[in-house]
């Protein structure tokens, strides 16, 4: 394998919990935070730890609105974070290619 | 490490993907809406004897078509509501996975339309059930809640039915009252049950 490609591949996304809030956030335009808590089966605790690292990157917004008279926290990627997801699918999908038997 | 490991991080990418853009609308209203049409028609046929099969197919057609309308009314209300698309992704997924077996019970309802006698009437019922079923297990594929159960529920009534029918073979002099009934408990009642289930289940997604 090209050690390279694998250097290039962004860290912060490259962790297992992120890249799944990043993957569920990819697909829809925004999610709130029970509904990613109860899809990706994380602790209140851990996904905000993820979340706010996320946050940090410029990868990931956090809106935080009423709706029912009930706090309602979403979620969305930022421009940056979907350019971020769609470099980090890309080299994998380079990754594989190279793997894969000539 | 595993030389998988980027295939299976793709895997892992599309499986959240999908997972994450399910049908997310709340379903009870629209639950409640066909179960109330369902038992309206039911006591349309009876307490007006629509006996000949021309009305009884008629009239659950027409009811089908309001419940088709009213839904996509409601869902289309839902998604204005929260400032969504209404012709969302998951909206077009789960449209187009009900389709087909719906137009195949459409055609199948038109056909017998043409014949006209209520024998074939009661063949219909059957074929209206399983048809209705398959849609609705198509379409759980992109829901998240179990209507895949209910869909499942709606085949195995129809497979019942129909071995009832051919084991039996009712007299179909007298079968409208009958058909009425079973679509009254199919149409009308699954729906109300399954709807009110939802309505305590899904919290504070139910205002239509």
């Amino acid at each position: 394998m090209n050690p390279e490609l694998f250097l290039q591949l962004d860290r912060v996304i490259h962790e297992k919990g992120r890249l799944a809030i990043m993957s569920a956030l990819a697909a829809s335009p925004e999610l709130a935070f029970t509904d990613l808590r109860n899809l990706l089966e994380m602790t209140d605790g851990n996904l905000t730890t993820h979340i706010r690292t996320l946050q940090q990157e410029g990868y990931v917004s956090v809106a935080k609105s009423y709706r029912n008279n009930r706090p309602l926290t979403t979620c969305s990627l930022t421009p940056a974070g979907r350019k971020a997801f769609a470099d980090y699918v890309n080299l994998l999908e380079q990754i594989v290619r190279q793997n894969k038997p000539k | 490490m595993n030389p998988n490991w980027a295939e299976e991080n793709l895997r892992t990418i599309r499986t959240l993907m999908e997972r994450s853009a399910l049908y997310r609308r709340a379903l009870a209203p629209i639950m409640l809406l066909a179960g109330i049409l369902g038992v309206a028609a039911t006591a349309t046929g009876l307490v007006f004897h629509l006996d000949s099969s021309a009305a009884f197919e008629v009239l659950w057609l027409g009811t089908a078509a309001a419940a088709v309308a009213g839904a996509f009314l409601i869902a289309r209300r839902q998604a204005l509501k929260d400032k969504e698309a209404f012709w969302s992704p998951p909206t077009r997924r789960v449209t187009q996975a009900a389709l087909p077996p719906l137009l195949a019970g459409l055609c199948i309802s038109l056909c017998f339309v043409l014949v006209g006698d209520m024998e074939a009437a009661s063949v219909l019922v059957v074929f209206w059930v399983l048809c209705y079923g398959c849609a609705l297990h198509a379409a759980g594929f992109f829901m998240p809640r179990g209507i895949k159960w209910l869909g499942w529920i709606f085949i195995t009534g129809a497979c019942i039915l129909a071995f009832v029918i051919s084991a039996w073979q009712p007299d179909f002099e007298n079968f409208e009252d009958s058909a009425y009934w079973l679509m009254g408990f199919f149409f009308g009642l699954l729906h109300l049950a399954y709807g009110a289930y939802l309505f305590l289940t899904e919290k504070g997604k139910n205002a239509a």
